[in-house]
């Protein structure tokens, strides 16, 4: 028998003028390290990270689900209305979260879609944050599927969606933990992931943008696995060439959940990169 | 590779879970290796029947067009980058997918899964 480590609690906070009950979960003590998930799925991907007593030692590691997701309900009046996610909308909650939480400039750990919002909080709110790891992150990736086969009556659409995020996969990923990490997507709640595509394929407002960020102010690392096929390794490379002074990983036997489908090989990556962040709260003139 | 074929056919009959899958895919798929073709007819998540091309009368809803030594990429336990999926494949210029690419997507795992299945007999194996 076993208990882990992990606590969890509800933040109600308003975004964009509505109400938002949000889960988070945290484990640790230390440098406040806030951890996004990525699209379709929830703060469950985090888990392992969550449970390392190492780096939670010195890191208060808290991870939320995104509203719609997971254990955060959609904001009243769902039902009518059409889920589709926008930036402004999704760094609104991001900084909800870090006021709510009362977040001292937290490092920001985003993967996949909450990479692609790290790096827009990094253009736009560095103020808010310490630094920044963009994991399996790029400045945009159009979709060569249609994100409607989604969401529709005759197919359920978190089946396939898992069908199709599992082609990003390593296959090295330990078995069990491919199967948790598509389970995820398999109980996504119906149009979430399609609502969450429409940012990350559709939205190319970070295009041009990448240059603003003073990585002197708050460092930012990428980290991307060679088996990610959604962001691969040159999207990331790409998109790294435009941020002057950030640094890049690789990791070659991970895919595009690394720290739910491979998390004995994530880890280390992931420790490199909370060493290349700010020990503590940094001073800004 | 028709023997291949012959074994995905056969083990398929014995995976239930597989059964279950597929239970409401009833279609003809083209898997076409280095020009050789070949049609899985499926009926309720089982190769019903497994026909040698070529054929310009047999009618089908999607075709995977690779090469042979792709596939036998893809069939290793862990396959180099690219080579571990069919949508990687295609990303990578070694497949195509082409026909009814929805219908595919509807039945993504049951596909997936069967058309990996010598994968696991390689697992099981070694």
């Amino acid at each position: 028998m076993s208990v882990e480590q992990i606590t969890g609690r509800y933040l109600t906070v308003d975004v964009a003028g509505r109400t938002q009950r949000i889960y988070f979960e945290e484990a640790g003590q230390g440098r406040p390290v806030l951890c996004l998930h990525t699209a379709g799925s929830d703060t469950r991907q985090w888990r392992h990270i969550l449970n390392d007593r190492e780096i939670t030692a010195e890191n208060r590691i808290i991870a939320f689900d995104m509203p719609w997701h997971g254990k955060s309900l959609p904001p009243e009046g769902f039902l009518t209305e059409e889920y589709l996610l926008t930036t402004e909308t999704y760094m609104e909650t991001v900084l909800a979260v870090v006021r709510g939480l009362g977040l001292d400039r937290p490092v920001l750990a985003g993967v996949s879609m909450g990479g692609r919002i790290a790096l827009q909080l990094a253009v736009h709110h560095p103020e808010a944050f310490s630094g920044f790891l963009a994991i399996e992150a790029s400045d945009f990736q159009p979709a060569w599927y249609s994100i409607d086969w989604f969401h529709r009556p005759d197919a359920h659409g978190g089946e396939m969606g898992a069908a199709l995020v599992s082609t990003n996969i390593s296959p090295y990923a330990p078995a069990a933990e491919r199967a948790n990490t598509l389970w995820m997507f398999m109980q996504s709640g119906p149009g979430v992931f399609r609502g969450d595509l429409s940012f990350y394929t559709q939205d190319e407002s970070l295009v041009g943008q990448l240059h603003r960020i003073d990585t002197a102010r708050t460092p930012v690392h990428f980290i991307v696995g060679a088996y990610d096929f959604t962001c691969t390794p040159e999207d990331a490379q790409r998109t790294a060439d435009q941020v002057v002074g950030s640094t890049l990983s690789i990791m070659e036997e991970v895919g595009h959940f690394p720290m739910s489908e491979h998390p004995k090989a994530f880890r280390p990556f992931f420790v490199d990169g909370l060493a290349q962040m700010p020990k503590a709260r940094a001073v800004v003139s | 590779m028709i023997e291949r074929m012959k074994r995905i056919q056969a083990d398929l009959d014995h995976l239930p879970h597989l059964h279950r899958l597929g239970a409401l895919f009833s279609e003809t798929v083209q898997i076409k290796v280095d020009g050789q073709e070949f049609y899985l007819v499926f009926e309720k998540g089982r190769i019903a029947q497994l026909l040698e091309g070529p054929s310009k009368k047999t009618p089908y809803r999607f075709s995977f067009v690779t090469d042979g030594a792709a596939l036998e990429e893809f069939w290793t336990a862990t396959p180099k980058p690219g080579f571990h999926d069919i949508f990687a494949m295609v990303k990578i210029g070694r497949a195509e997918i082409m026909g009814d690419i929805l219908l595919l997507v509807k039945n993504l795992r049951f596909f997936k899964e069967v058309l990996a299945l010598p994968r696991a007999q390689r697992e099981v194996a070694e």
